[in-house]
């Protein structure tokens, strides 16, 4: 079970950074849809799995969602960067890296004794690259994404601290909430005409 | 014959279902403004006589009400103390819904404002109560599609309101966490003030205290300012009485002095930045935005101000805030579409257009600032008085910032009375229609009134503090 952890959080480390470092939507879901399994299997820690698979399946649902509307739109931008950006993204989240290694230790005696270290840090390092990915973009798609990355890094260790099924319940509300205001934000410009002119058919 | 029901599915359920049969007719949208208001109305009427003893009796059928409804293993629970507010959130958003046929108001409004209160009241009577963020945070998703139209990329203003009220739920979570394995700690254990931080982060996300408060100006800029109105009024409204839980549930913050010293700074800084930002401002939207900063700082002055009374002055601002904020939302967004721009710079002349609406915006505007006669001076005055006593920089500045909104006023005076070109002929004339100005004069007199005659209007939802067994100010 530990090696399964040590597993999981390098993986949540290797996907939280191809989200903030790559702009590129496909290698973005790709990286989300692992990130949920490697979260999923962090919550199991502490939950049984027939409710952790609750979260896998919310993410995966909110992933699908909102990846499946950015694929049918026309007008996808061609992502142009230069290298120094990707370098600056790169060293940002090397440095959160840093930092949660640095304090989940501290963290853990002072605040979570309860809480496995793993976990801890899987979960910080969720939310800290997540934090920067909403801090370095005005994109919508990846300021979702970002969202969900942060909800889902806070639900790794609150799932340490309690078991509550209305806390599931509505964290799952949320985050599937979020990715439809996701949808909702990327929906194409012609599929607003069609419902438009559907409108107007009723009428 | 008896038949029994819950408060929560009278206040949670039934609009949610009204609601959702809104949006399902859409395109009808004299039904869904009729059926949303009405079910409003009816709510907050139903909340405002509701015998305490929970039984109605209608000739041989009894209607029996419990005070709780059962929810994935927890509660929501509607006891009567907490109907006054109730009812008077019922009937600010019974007031937006009804009026918003008039102007450019999103079709979607009536459903989504009815959807909006019925959350935030089940967030009001979830147990344990800090379950309520996720509740919030549901109504503030459901409120994103009336500030971004379908379609059009967001703008930046609307994907910050979004990422800093959602970052906001887990502090609000992990705080009530945190909270509740500290109660047994020695005061001087630095996980308290850790605690404390963490929630103040959360509370002060959702109240866009500075620095969160950015995305309020820029989402008003570019946003219907019925919705702005209505959301701004709403959601920080439950948030400060959802954060009265906290002072009430837990002692060692409740017996903090120096967080209400804090809390009295917090709000003094609010009301003087958000005044100074009004007076300055150079479009009618952006400046209610920069308003909405300093009614918070009042609020969290009155919270701060608990001791001394406060929290009945912060109970009795609230529907004075709401009746405010209504006419200037709705006066705005006519504003908007006469004037093709909220800019003051295209507004020269606007009064001897539409002199009605001119008046009516002046005095909501003043109204909020506190203007003498107007609904919500007999608080400002109050609280600034009280801050004074407790601390003259406090007062000062707080006087300072409240006189940022009458500045501004001024200067919108000044830009719609002078005349569109000079030297030229620009006669006053009436061109407001009936449907435009009698709203506007019917709640211009209800202002005056709630000024004058305080204690008839405002002091019912006063009682909404006996829900607070340790800080009602009654006992």
């Amino acid at each position: 079970m530990q090696i399964l952890s040590i597993l999981a959080f390098v993986l949540i480390v290797i996907t939280a950074m191809t989200i903030l470092v790559f702009r590129d939507w496909r290698i973005v879901s790709g990286a989300l849809v692992l990130q949920y399994l490697a979260a999923f299997v962090l919550v199991a820690q502490s939950w049984p799995i027939g409710v952790a698979v609750v979260k896998l399946i919310v993410g995966w649902m909110a992933t699908a969602a909102i990846s499946l509307t950015y694929f049918r739109k026309e007008d996808i931008p061609f992502v142009t960067e230069t290298s120094s950006s990707f370098i600056f993204r790169g060293l940002m989240g090397l440095l959160i890296i840093l930092v949660v290694f640095t304090a989940a230790p501290a963290l853990k005696d002072n605040v979570f004794p309860g809480l496995n270290l793993l976990v801890l840090q899987g979960g910080l390092m969720l939310i800290g690259i997540s934090l920067m990915q909403l801090g370095t973009t005005s994109d919508p798609f990846l300021t979702i994404v970002g969202l969900l990355s942060t909800l889902s890094g806070f639900e790794v260790i609150y799932a340490g601290l309690e078991l509550s099924t209305l806390v599931t319940g509505l964290l799952a509300i949320v985050n599937l909430g979020l990715a439809l205001v996701g949808v909702y934000f990327i929906v194409p410009r012609d599929e607003r005409k069609g419902l438009e002119s559907g409108e107007e058919d009723d009428q | 014959m008896t038949l029994n029901l819950s408060t929560p599915t009278l206040w949670v359920l039934l609009p949610l279902a009204a609601a959702l049969i809104a949006l399902a007719a859409l395109n009808r949208r004299t039904f869904a403004i009729l059926l949303t208001s009405i079910t409003a109305f009816a709510l907050s009427i139903l909340a405002r006589f509701f015998p305490e003893s929970l039984v109605i009796a209608f000739g041989p059928l009894t209607v029996s009400f419990s005070e709780s409804l059962g929810f994935l293993g927890r509660e929501i629970s509607l006891r009567y103390e907490i109907l006054p507010f109730i009812s008077m959130i019922y009937f600010v958003t019974s007031l937006w819904t009804l009026t918003s046929g008039i102007g450019k108001t999103p079709q979607t409004f009536p459903a989504t404002s009815l959807a909006i209160t019925a959350l935030v009241t089940a967030a009001l009577g979830v147990a344990p109560f800090l379950y309520a963020a996720l509740l919030i945070e549901t109504a503030v998703l459901v409120s994103i599609p009336m500030l971004s139209p379908l379609g059009q990329p967001p703008r930046p203003g609307v994907l910050r309101y979004l990422t800093l009220q959602t970052l906001a739920v887990p502090f609000i979570l992990l705080a009530g966490w945190l909270l509740s394995g500290v109660e047994a700690l020695p005061p001087e254990s630095p996980l308290i003030l850790q605690s404390a931080l963490i929630l103040g982060i959360g509370i002060a996300l959702w109240l866009s205290i500075f620095p969160f408060h950015s995305w309020m100006p820029m989402v008003d800029e570019h946003s219907n300012p019925m919705v702005t109105s209505f959301l701004q009024f709403m959601i920080p409204a439950v948030v400060i009485l959802f954060s009265l839980n906290f002072l009430n549930r837990y002692t060692f913050l409740r017996e903090s002095p120096g967080l209400y010293q804090i809390l009295q700074i917090c709000g003094v800084i609010m009301i003087a930045l958000g005044g100074g930002w009004t007076a300055f401002q150079k479009n009618l939207k952006r400046a209610f935005g920069f308003s909405c900063l300093t009614e918070t700082g009042f609020s969290l002055l009155a919270i701060g101000l608990a001791n001394e009374g406060g929290l009945i002055w912060l109970m009795i601002l609230l529907p004075a805030r709401a009746l405010s904020y209504w006419l200037w939302g709705f006066i705005l967004s006519l504003v908007e579409q006469h004037a093709g721009s909220a800019d003051l710079e295209h507004l020269e002349g606007f009064a001897r257009r539409y002199p009605i609406l001119a008046i009516g915006l002046l005095l909501a505007q003043l109204s909020v600032a506190g203007m003498p006669l107007l609904a919500e001076f007999p608080t400002k005055i109050t609280l600034l008085t009280t801050a004074l006593r407790s601390g003259p920089a406090l007062g000062a500045w707080g006087l300072i910032g409240t006189l940022g909104l009458f500045l501004f006023t001024l200067r919108l005076l000044m830009h719609m009375v002078r005349p569109e070109t000079e030297g030229e002929p620009n006669p006053w004339r009436v061109n407001e229609s009936f449907l435009e100005y009698i709203p506007v004069l019917a709640m211009v007199v209800i202002l005056i009134l709630t000024g004058l005659f305080p204690n008839a209007f405002l002091t019912n939802i006063t009682q909404t503090l006996t829900a607070f067994s340790q800080l009602n100010p009654f006992n």
